[in-house]
C-alpha cells in the first residue's frame, strides 16, 4: 500500500453531469490513476493519457508530489477532466488539502 | 449587436459547453457571484479551459471577474485574458481609480500574453448608488469601457428597497446610465430580469428598456433569450421603413439634395441614423442594403 494512514487528500469538481470528481492523494509510491463511471469501458485509456499529461506539466511546474489520483467520471469532456485535475492537485501541493 | 448576454456559471462545465447552443449574442462566464468562495480557483481553471477550447459560435464571450475589493481578481485576469476574451465584465465598479487599476493590469497581462494593447475590453456593472452617480466619469475612465449596466440586487439593496414586479425602483437609475452611456459614446446594457418564469413581465421590462434606447439586456436562463430578441429586432415593416429612407438619404447625397421626402414625410439626419440603426440591429450590413438598392 504506497498511501499513508494520514495521507492528505485534495478534490475538486462535482458528481454532476458533464463533470467529474477528482481525488488527489499523496503518496509514497509510483503514480496510479483509477477511474470510474459509465463511459470507463471506452474511454479509460483516453482519460488516464489526459490526466497523466496534465500531472506531468503541473510537476514541471510545482513541487513534485507522488500521487494517487482517483476519477469518478459522469460524463466530462476532457478539457473538464484537466481542469478537475490541475485544481485537485493544486489544492493538495498549495495548502489546500485535508 | 448585445441584445442578450447570458451569464453561465463557471463552475458548471454542463453550461459553460452547451451555452453558446441558445443563441444569445453574448455569454458571460461567471466567476462571480455563482461560484462559492471555496471553489474560486476551481472554477477560474475551468472557465480558463473551456476559453481556450473556444467553442462559442458566434457569441461575444466575456468574463465576469471577481470585484477588485477581493483577492481573486488578479489571479481572474492572469487566467482568462491571455485566451481570447473579448471583455471582463467587472462588478461593484464605484470610481474612475477602479477602471484605471483594472486598465493596468489588462495592459501588463495583454503585454506579456502577446496580444494588441487595449483587446480586451471593460464592461462596468454600477451596483451601488455611488457607481451609478459617477456612471459618465466611469464611462468615460478608459477607451476599454465599451458598456456600462445597471446592478439589480445589490443595487436595490444599495438603495434601501427590494426589486418589485414593476421595477419602479430602478427606473430612474435606467433612465440616467442611458445618458450617461451615451453621452460617454459606449453601450447600455440592462440588469437580468429575475423571475424566469414570468415571460409577460420579461416582455414589459425589455420593451420599457427597448424605449429608453438600450442596447440590450443581461439574461439568467436560455428561456428568456427570445423574449428579448423578439423585443429588440425590429418588425418587417420598421425595416422596410428604414430601408427606404436609407436609400432615399444616399439617392439625395449623390444628387446634392438637402432635405428629402419618404412617402409624404420629411426625412432629416436625426431619422437617417435611426434607420440605420434599425438596419444595423436587424443585422443587415451596407453590402445588403446596397444589394437591396440595386
Amino acid at each position: 500500500m504506497t498511501i499513508r494512514d494520514n495521507a492528505r487528500t485534495a478534490q475538486a469538481g462535482t458528481l454532476e453531469s458533464m463533470d467529474c470528481l477528482v481525488t488527489v492523494t499523496e503518496s509514497t509510491g509510483e503514480r496510479q490513476i483509477e477511474i470510474s463511471g459509465a463511459a470507463v469501458s471506452r474511454f479509460a485509456g483516453a482519460m488516464t493519457k489526459k490526466v497523466n499529461q496534465v500531472l506531468d506539466e503541473l510537476e514541471g511546474k510545482t513541487e513534485a508530489k507522488s500521487v494517487v489520483v482517483s476519477v469518478q467520471d459522469n460524463g466530462a469532456l476532457d478539457i473538464v477532466l484537466g481542469a478537475r485535475v490541475e485544481a485537485a492537485y493544486l489544492r493538495l501541493v498549495g495548502g489546500g488539502a485535508s | 449587436m448585445r441584445r442578450t448576454m447570458l451569464y453561465l456559471p463557471g463552475n458548471n462545465p454542463n453550461m459553460l459547453t452547451r451555452g453558446y447552443l441558445f443563441g444569445a449574442d453574448g455569454l458571460v462566464l461567471d466567476l462571480e457571484d455563482s461560484v462559492s468562495v471555496n471553489e474560486k480557483d476551481s472554477a477560474r481553471i475551468l472557465v480558463r479551459e473551456i476559453l481556450k477550447r473556444g467553442a462559442f459560435g458566434e457569441c461575444e464571450v466575456t468574463v465576469r471577474i471577481n470585484g477588485l475589493d477581493t483577492a481573486f481578481w488578479r489571479d481572474d485576469v492572469a487566467a482568462i485574458v491571455p485566451h481570447g476574451v473579448h471583455g471582463v465584465r467587472v462588478p461593484k465598479v464605484e470610481s474612475v481609480g477602479t477602471i484605471k487599476a483594472l486598465d493596468e493590469e489588462l495592459s501588463s497581462v495583454e503585454s506579456a500574453a502577446s496580444l494588441p494593447a487595449g483587446v480586451t475590453k471593460i464592461f462596468c456593472l454600477l451596483e451601488t448608488a455611488l457607481g451609478v452617480w459617477r456612471a459618465y466619469d466611469i464611462a468615460s475612465a478608459s477607451p476599454r469601457v465599451t458598456a456600462i449596466i445597471p446592478g439589480g440586487e445589490d443595487l436595490t439593496a444599495d438603495l434601501r428597497t427590494n426589486r418589485s414586479a414593476s421595477g419602479v425602483e430602478l427606473e430612474w437609475t435606467r433612465r440616467m446610465l442611458i445618458v450617461a452611456a451615451r453621452a460617454a459614446g459606449v453601450d447600455a446594457l440592462d440588469t437580468v430580469y429575475p423571475r424566469i418564469t414570468d415571460d409577460e413581465g420579461l416582455r414589459r421590462e425589455a420593451e420599457f428598456i427597448k424605449q429608453l434606447g438600450y442596447d440590450g439586456k443581461s439574461v439568467i436562463h436560455p428561456n428568456q433569450i427570445p423574449i428579448v430578441h423578439e423585443v429588440f429586432t425590429p418588425s418587417e415593416a420598421e425595416i422596410e421603413k428604414a430601408r427606404k429612407i436609407v436609400s432615399a438619404a444616399k439617392d439625395a447625397t449623390r444628387r446634392g439634395l438637402g432635405a428629402i421626402s419618404v412617402d409624404g414625410r420629411m426625412v432629416d439626419l436625426p431619422v437617417v441614423r435611426r434607420a440605420e440603426f434599425t438596419l444595423a440591429r436587424a443585422g443587415i450590413t451596407d453590402n445588403e442594403q446596397r444589394g437591396q438598392e440595386k
